[in-house]
């Protein structure tokens, strides 16, 4: 389960993550394991996030769920802080619900939509016994 | 938390514990938190009270556990509602039919029991999705392919089951057409194969669908009557290359014969891959959603005003190169006696594909899962929002030229008349052969008033195309009783069948209640009035 300190320092995150600039980067990602960045509302080159892996898409999120997620969640741990589309934040919730995971913070950015797509800032993390570090 | 109907707090609490200690404590899912996740995210009932609530989950981790838990339902009616991952979103999700049933939640079993490269067949459990058996295929270095649905992330057996389509050869994108052995629990907690299945040491279980007598796979078809907990598939050996090819023709009264022909050839093992039948002038606007079909005469100035084709029937091929650029060869003699007849090869590829190919091909015409289809919306395809979602009206209709504008027609002056948007609209769907299937993809809301007027709109659109013999092959739980209904031949009979069997092998009626709107005895007094 999730304890009282894990959702404080991740919800702590989440604020940092809602600025959507690269400085709020450089200083947020205490606690996470990995930044996924959706490039429709984050077109700037991928920087050195404090040493925090980031990985990038453009909308699909085919190549990140088969390639890095799909694993990653079947194993206890792993923090995951996002910005990406609403579209992109739903595909990964169902995932996420279906392998222990929750999504334990949420904000809508103040980014213009892309087609009607709303940018989100968010954090999931393991909640699920089996999946707890 | 939504209790079954009729049933007492007592027994459910009774009946929850004693599915607590077959599975495991973490296992059970009862808070709010959980249960939100077996929610329909795309219901027209989103919000109201009529919205379908599971009372709890239960995750069994093996066939055993899944036993004992039928059997304790079974001994206090209580109410379950089998999911494999719970993934057709537009036609229920997770949620159940019938609010306050235990979802029986399969997810935990996700094993590929067996991959037989040489029968091209596999054996897998009910959890394993799409995306787990690329994976096992493409790690194991096996040369099969599967056919996926788009989104590919749903299971095997669940899409099977709900006769799920997907896009590369006849005889395996129509799910169900590829199964091959059924295992399942029954209401009474017993096991039960089908096919060679029920033959002890067959090593034919994959081979031959048939077994003796009856044939009795399509008891599990959208069904109420046993929870599946193997399922078996042929899968296809993966072809030297393949090619994507279309005819384009640019009259009116063109598409009769356009698709004659199609027909004839896909019969007769011309093509082997998905065709499709669409309309370049009318879908200037939105390339997924054609505009309604004009008079002929009107049509035929819009050709002439564009330039754009009035049909275009494209071909898949997947072979040796040398057969397929054969077959190609011999679609376009057919077809060259249409006036001003054009002839476009598209894509052609050798497989495996490279790394290349496989970023700019359409991957599940490739047998590759993708989640692309999701990011639709922002590629301007229309102006919905995504998260609201979608369900999908899925018609049958004839495979011919009539039977496209005719259904065209109709759909599109109704779905106008009542005010029913459609951001997807595709008449001519080929998963399926034989027929074609219309699409339309209706966006739903979070706005109950607007889920209202959706409601009753589909439900007039329902009955209106079953007077014109157009039935739907899936729905969203909400219309099931209706589409049920509309297949009415001899007093409902095919209903009354149903319920006949479901009285007998579920006499406590415990198994997905309502689905395809076949409901238990007790649930169902009163309905008929």
């Amino acid at each position: 389960m999730i304890t009282r300190r894990d959702l404080i320092k991740w919800t702590a995150v989440a604020p940092a993550l809602a600025t959507g600039s690269q400085a709020a980067f450089a200083r947020a990602p205490q606690g996470l394991d990995a930044l996924l960045l959706d490039e429709r509302f984050s077109p700037e080159p991928a920087a050195d996030y404090a040493r925090i892996p980031v990985m990038r898409f453009a909308g699909d999120v085919t190549g990140v769920w088969y390639d890095h997620l799909d694993r990653r969640w079947r194993d206890p741990g792993y923090v995951l802080g996002g910005i990406t589309g609403s579209d992109a934040l739903f595909v990964l919730e169902t995932l996420a619900n279906h392998h222990g995971r929750r999504v334990v913070s949420r904000t809508a950015l103040a980014e213009p939509n892309i087609d009607g797509v709303r940018p989100v800032s968010w954090v999931i993390a393991p909640h699920h016994p089996s999946v707890t570090a | 938390m939504a209790l079954p109907p009729g049933l007492s707090e007592v027994t459910f609490a009774d009946g929850i514990a004693e599915m607590r200690s077959i599975v495991g404590n973490e296992w059970v899912f009862d808070q709010p938190a959980d249960l939100n996740t077996y929610r329909d995210f795309y219901s027209v009932l989103w919000g109201e009270p009529e919205e379908k609530h599971a009372s709890a989950a239960i995750a069994p981790a093996n066939v055993e556990e899944v036993q004992a838990v039928v059997r304790t339902a079974n001994e206090r009616s209580i109410p379950l509602y089998p999911i494999s991952t719970g993934r057709n979103l537009g036609y229920g999700g997770a949620a159940p039919v019938l609010s306050g049933s235990v979802v029986l939640d399969l997810k935990r079993m996700n094993k590929v029991l067996d991959v037989n490269e040489s029968n091209c067949s596999c054996l897998v459990e009910p959890g394993v999705s799409y995306f787990d058996m690329y994976r096992h295929l493409r790690e194991s270095g096996s040369k099969l392919w599967l056919d996926v649905p788009d989104p590919g992330w749903g299971s095997m057996v669940g899409n099977a089951l709900d006769s799920g389509g997907g896009y590369t050869v006849g005889g395996y994108r129509g799910h169900w057409e590829a199964v091959c052995g059924i295992e399942a629990v029954m209401a009474d907690g017993e096991l039960f194969r089908t096919g060679m299945g029920a033959l002890p040491g067959s090593e034919t279980w994959q081979q031959y669908r048939m077994g003796i007598g009856p044939c009795l796979d399509g008891l599990f078809r959208q069904s109420t009557l046993g929870v599946v907990t193997k399922m078996g598939f042929y899968l296809f050996p993966e072809p030297e290359a393949a090619l994507s090819t279309s005819v384009e023709v640019f009259r009116f009264e063109d598409i009769e014969e356009l698709i004659e022909i199609m027909n004839e050839l896909e019969y007769g093992n011309v093509f082997n891959g998905m065709p499709g039948v669409s309309s370049p002038v009318l879908s200037q606007e939105n390339p997924i959603a054609m505009s309604i079909v004009p008079e002929p005469d009107v049509m035929n100035r819009m050709v002439a005003e564009t330039g754009h084709a009035a049909w275009r029937a494209s071909f898949n091929f997947y072979g040796p190169e040398k057969v397929i650029r054969a077959q190609w060869e011999h679609v376009q003699e057919r077809y060259a006696h249409f006036p001003g007849v054009k002839f476009t090869e598209s894509s052609f590829v050798k497989l495996p594909l490279s790394p290349e190919d496989l970023e700019r091909v359409q991957k599940p015409r490739f047998g590759i899962p993708s989640l692309d289809i999701f990011s639709v919306g922002s590629r301007g395809y229309g102006n919905f929002n995504p998260s609201d979602g979608h369900i999908w009206f899925s018609a049958v209709i004839p495979r011919s030229g009539k039977g496209i504008i005719d259904a065209n027609r109709v759909m599109r002056r109704e779905c106008e008349r009542l005010g029913l948007d459609l951001f997807m609209f595709v008449p001519s769907v080929t998963c399926w052969t034989r027929s074609f299937v219309l699409f339309a993809a209706v966006p739903v809301y979070k706005d109950p008033e607007r889920n209202r007027h959706l409601r009753d709109a589909v439900k007039e659109v329902i009955g209106i195309c079953a007077s014109h013999g157009w039935g739907e092959y899936r729905c969203p739980p909400a219309f099931m009783d209706d589409v049920m209904d509309a297949y009415s031949f001899n007093d409902n009979k095919l209903r009354r069948v149903n319920e006949q069997i479901k009285d007998a092998l579920d006499p406590n009626g415990i198994l997905s209640a309502g689905r395809y709107g076949v409901w238990p005895q007790h649930l169902r007094e009163g309905r008929e009035a």
